[in-house]
């Protein structure tokens, strides 16, 4: 490729004919010497013209933001509106058929954390605006509604959410610690992102040495475009079983992602709350969340993952729903305050 | 919630909020298009066979493509038939580049129906059959061709991943960004990431 500035100028409609004219200008020599021109065919022909497809349209893209808006919008109206466990879980069907099956996993913002970094730090470098988007929305909802993208939205939460069999508790001190390695893997992809390694290809060229950590480790892509390089494929299935008895661990402890939205989360405007006004403080809810994310009967935002458990398993929701009555109540409390002589919590929680 | 603390919130969920809202608007001042799609530069590209393996879907979107005009039309098409097999009683060497076989030909002009070797041929490739492996565009490359076969990302089949893990494996770095709509290059960021 020539340099930016000899093809800056003639920004023509087709990219074709620029990058031939600088293959020719680059194998000028050879060609002169070598180029055999078309014959003579004896007959009317005409050079048919290859086709070259057109890239994704601006239309299907716009179609991609609008309907992550809207998800975003709805799994904020589902969680913090209606208390909806199933609604969650519909949108989260509904985000692995789209984002993940249909739309193969990318455009993604776990990704996008790579191509913004890479934009700050080469201006060089051109970001597509959908990329942009796909970065900016999920967190402008988290300053709004907490972690909404993780509860619905996000194909690769959704996914770990269906496998949710037996959720098991993590020691609180171990879930603390491991709570720190988003931001790790996120400050590695951030640096390989917008630094790297410089490295010598084989054929001898300097490499940067860039490479997009979160896109070559990613758990769940494979499965979405149902191919991939066996490393992948086996984390993500690793992932998976894993996610049948400790729920959404790449959510709680990978995610770079996630370690921004926590961040962002922990200003947010509406929330899932567990409020000693509004609940009974029986504890259900804490016993349901399969993240852990409520702790001391509270929900913190900066884990919860929007998944709408805890209202479902809510007394004072079933009751709204037409279940259990008060007496029932009492009794889940009651089974609740034994559960936690049997499991007594964690110090400092 | 004390109102201390909703406070702190509120600062902060206006500080973060004009952060992003700062970092999106540098970054679509400074460098940012409707969108950006990958392509292969054929100036750079050896045909190694990496396009066939590197791609994310197990069919590769890369596909060779003639580009018709600058075809040599050769006696001899080098692309479409393996010169160091052993050759047929016409003297035509009977092997064929193609793996796949999925590059076509078919006869333009006059047909000379006694010696095949006497004819022009059009040569189209297959693109159902194509894996992108770039054996004829190797071999079409000059002085024994015109170049005319180069390997091409077909955007009906590409992803358009936030990074093309094409552009990762390529050593000449050949694997080019480029802006869409208008399809202009634009300058690569590193070879990789870029």
């Amino acid at each position: 490729m020539g340099s930016p500035s000899s093809c800056g100028g003639a920004r023509t409609r087709s990219f074709w004919p620029l990058l031939l004219l600088l293959v020719a200008f680059a194998s000028s020599a050879l060609l002169a010497q070598y180029q055999k021109a078309p014959p003579d065919f004896g007959g009317s022909y005409s050079f048919p013209t290859p086709t070259h497809p057109e890239p994704r349209s601006g239309v299907a893209l716009g179609i991609d933001l609008v309907l992550l808006a809207a998800g975003l919008g709805l799994g904020a109206y589902l969680v913090l509106g209606r208390r909806s466990r199933a609604g969650a879980l519909a949108l989260g069907v509904a985000a692995i058929a789209y984002f993940g099956f249909y739309r193969k996993g990318c455009t993604c913002p776990i990704g996008a954390i790579q191509n913004v970094t890479l934009s700050l730090v080469d201006p060089r470098y051109l970001i597509s605006y959908t990329v942009l988007a796909f970065f900016f929305l999920p967190l402008v909802a988290a300053f709004l509604f907490g972690r909404v993208f993780c509860g619905g939205v996000c194909p690769l939460g959704a996914v770990q959410d269906l496998v949710v069999l037996k959720p098991k508790r993590v020691p609180e001190t171990l879930d603390r610690w491991l709570r720190w390695l988003p931001f790790v893997y996120l400050a590695v992809a951030v640096f390989f992102a917008g630094w790297g390694i410089p490295t010598v290809s084989a054929t001898g060229k300097a490499l940067s040495g860039r490479r997009f950590v979160i896109c070559e480790w990613d758990p769940f892509i494979g499965f979405f475009r149902v191919a991939g390089p066996f490393h992948m494929l086996a984390i993500g299935a690793a992932f998976l079983g894993v996610g049948a008895f400790y729920a959404r661990p790449y959510c709680r402890w990978f995610c770079p992602y996630g370690a921004l939205l926590s961040l962002a989360s922990r200003f947010s405007w509406k929330y899932v709350r567990v409020t000693p006004d509004k609940e009974l403080d029986c504890g259900l809810c804490a016993q349901s969340c399969p993240v852990g994310a409520i702790r001391a009967n509270r929900a913190d935002r900066a884990d919860c993952l929007a998944c709408a458990r805890c209202y479902e398993t809510c007394p004072r929701d079933v009751k709204l729903r037409g279940g259990d009555g008060p007496v029932e109540l009492e009794l889940h409390r009651r089974t609740a305050e034994a559960a936690d002589d049997v499991h007594p919590a964690e110090p400092g929680s | 919630m004390s109102e201390n603390s909703s406070r702190r919130e509120f600062i902060g969920r206006v500080v973060g909020l004009t952060a992003l809202g700062g970092a999106a608007a540098t970054l679509i001042a400074r460098r940012a298009s409707a969108h950006a799609v990958f392509q292969v530069d054929p100036g750079k590209c050896t045909a190694c066979d990496l396009c066939r393996t590197a791609c994310v879907l197990p069919m590769s979107a890369v596909r060779a493509v003639n580009e018709f005009s600058k075809c040599g039309y050769c006696r001899l098409c080098p692309a479409y038939m393996d010169v160091t097999s052993a050759p047929d009683q016409l003297g035509i060497p009977s092997g064929k580049v193609c793996p796949q076989d999925a590059l076509k030909r078919r006869v333009v002009g006059r047909e000379d129906p006694d010696d095949p070797n006497n004819n022009y041929y059009e040569y189209t490739v297959d693109e159902t059959r194509c894996n992108g492996c770039g054996k004829c565009v190797k071999a079409c490359k000059p002085p024994a061709g015109n170049g005319s076969l180069r390997l091409e990302i077909r955007y009906d089949r590409c992803l358009t991943c936030n990074e093309c893990s094409i552009l990762v494996a390529c050593p000449e770095a050949a694997i080019v960004r480029v802006a869409a709509p208008g399809l202009s290059p634009v300058a690569a960021a590193g070879e990789h990431g870029g």
